[in-house]
């Protein structure tokens, strides 16, 4: 991990807003942003809107004669369950063991063209080993530095993208292609953010233009630029998972409560057999959502005590802005037999916070 | 933003001294822009006697948490409860209302005022942070 961080296509822009800049899986970006703070951009994104570039996320092309029926022999989705134009949220998962290799969206483009856009850190591990299992006919391409991605989430998101005479009024789920600006747009109705929003995957020449003119568009709406420590807060309100914390190769759909993304009637993917014999037997530990009851801020790898026995771990943690309370994910072990309602306690450093089991999401989203 | 009339410790406390044997303690300015949004404080109780040096408790925003140590020995005398209450008032004003709590000084001996003797004045302090 010595190489240089890669950079946005946005880097100066970012510099001129004044952003404070964090390594994100190998690449260097803002987490907050000067007269801005994470705090005042995850109000905008709840209550106006907000826009993020998430450039450094993958990018990456499965293209050929059978590229779909291609891919749901590999991730756990069924891709035929989307039609053309839509996305699917899908995981791929360890051969071996069930557990997640990344989870990302797929973009169905058409029957031989299918657009991913994995987590940054684990985009090149995808590619890989889905370019392995490719036949001949199918390629695999990594994408990466193509595509700057900016997500524009928040109720008025919409407005935003009709001044800028964007497409905005499809489906949850669905994605346009659309020209601007002498280039082609693809607006998606997706977002990791739990509000009504969508994500522009827009070439990385066009970046600074369309970036430039979404701040514009939104200044009417109170558009905030917003960074990636805006982000995690808003997805753990939101109760949507992160790689690396919530899901990873340790940690399988299953456990994750995440059944419902995987093609169970697929006759095979990766994973198959051990995610099957998983779900049969229940899996050994699940993830709950944890609210406080007392004032402190659980964070990832905190211990999850009950009756003064360790009864699971916290996978992500933070500070609600909205509910103004601690919050968490946490992997509890399902022997416990603890569920929503259940008091339990986090050690803070070694004081113990109270906090209760729920089901997430904390703050019930608006996306469709 | 190091007003001139305070002293500071390196690891970015400021203090202010009174006339009555106590002093205020807070973070710098520089302290909680590093930190971002302050959104929870965890303080000593009233009445806690510490040795220069000790924790008195956390600062922690939504992304990191940072422990606050006693500039001088003392007791504890009085915590700021409207910063306990909002913590962004720490951000807000980190000198001002956004105190963190008052130590009472040892009235004698090496703990005593003279304790201060120790810690960096203004210029001190922004040749610190400005490295």
């Amino acid at each position: 991990m010595n190489s240089p961080s890669r950079r946005s296509p946005l880097h100066d822009r970012h510099a001129a807003l004044g952003a404070k800049l964090a390594p994100f899986g190998g690449w260097e970006m803002p987490l907050e942003y000067a007269h801005g703070g994470v705090i005042a951009e995850h109000t905008a994104v709840r209550e106006a809107v907000g826009v993020f570039d998430v450039s450094h996320m993958g990018k990456a092309r499965v293209t050929g004669p059978g590229a779909v029926d291609f891919l749901n022999t590999c991730l756990v989705g069924d891709l035929d369950r989307v039609a053309t134009g839509r996305a699917q949220y899908t995981m791929c998962c360890d051969q071996a063991t069930g557990g997640v290799v990344d989870d990302f969206i797929a973009y169905r483009h058409s029957d031989d063209n299918v657009f991913l856009v994995p987590n940054a850190a684990n985009a090149a591990e995808l590619v890989c080993r889905l370019a392995a299992a490719a036949p001949p006919e199918v390629t695999v391409s990594d994408e990466h530095e193509r595509h700057a991605i900016l997500a524009v989430q928040g109720p008025a998101s919409e407005r935003v993208l009709d001044e800028l005479g964007l497409p905005a009024d499809h489906d949850y789920m669905s994605f346009v292609t659309a020209p601007y600006a002498g280039t082609d747009v693809l607006v998606c109705r997706t977002g990791y953010t739990g509000e009504h929003g969508y994500e522009l995957i827009v070439p990385i020449e066009a970046a600074a233009t369309v970036w430039d003119a979404v701040l514009a568009a939104g200044q009417p709406y109170g558009i905030r630029p917003c960074g990636l420590g805006a982000r995690d807060t808003l997805r753990t309100e939101a109760g949507l998972p992160l790689h690396g914390q919530d899901l990873s190769l340790d940690i399988t759909p299953v456990q994750a409560g995440y059944s419902w993304v995987v093609g169970w009637s697929k006759p095979t993917f990766w994973g198959h057999d051990a995610l099957r014999a998983e779900r049969a037997a229940t899996p050994r530990r699940q993830l709950r959502g944890l609210l406080a009851t007392a004032r402190g801020i659980p964070r990832p790898h905190m211990p999850v005590l009950s009756a003064h026995q360790q009864v699971g771990q916290v996978t992500s943690g933070t500070f609600s802005p909205t509910l103004q309370v601690g919050i968490a994910l946490a992997l509890l072990d399902t022997a416990a037999g603890l569920s929503p309602g259940s008091e339990v306690a986090v050690d803070v450093r070694g004081r113990r916070l109270p906090m209760r089991v729920v089901k997430p999401p904390f703050v019930r989203p608006s996306a469709r | 933003m190091v007003p001139e009339q305070l002293r500071y410790t390196a690891g970015h406390e400021w203090v202010a001294t009174g006339d009555d044997g106590r002093v205020r303690v807070g973070i710098t300015h520089y302290a909680q822009e590093a930190l971002g949004d302050i959104v929870f404080l965890q303080l000593p109780e009233v009445g806690t006697v510490v040795a220069a040096g000790d924790v008195l408790g956390e600062v922690e925003s939504t992304k990191s948490v940072s422990e606050i140590y006693a500039p001088v020995a003392g007791t504890v005398a009085t915590v700021n409860d409207a910063a306990v209450d909002a913590p962004e008032r720490v951000n807000a004003d980190p000198y001002g209302a956004g105190w963190l709590l008052e130590i009472e000084l040892l009235e004698t001996g090496p703990a005593g005022p003279d304790a201060l003797d120790g810690l960096l004045d203004a210029a001190g302090y922004r040749k610190l942070t400005d490295a």
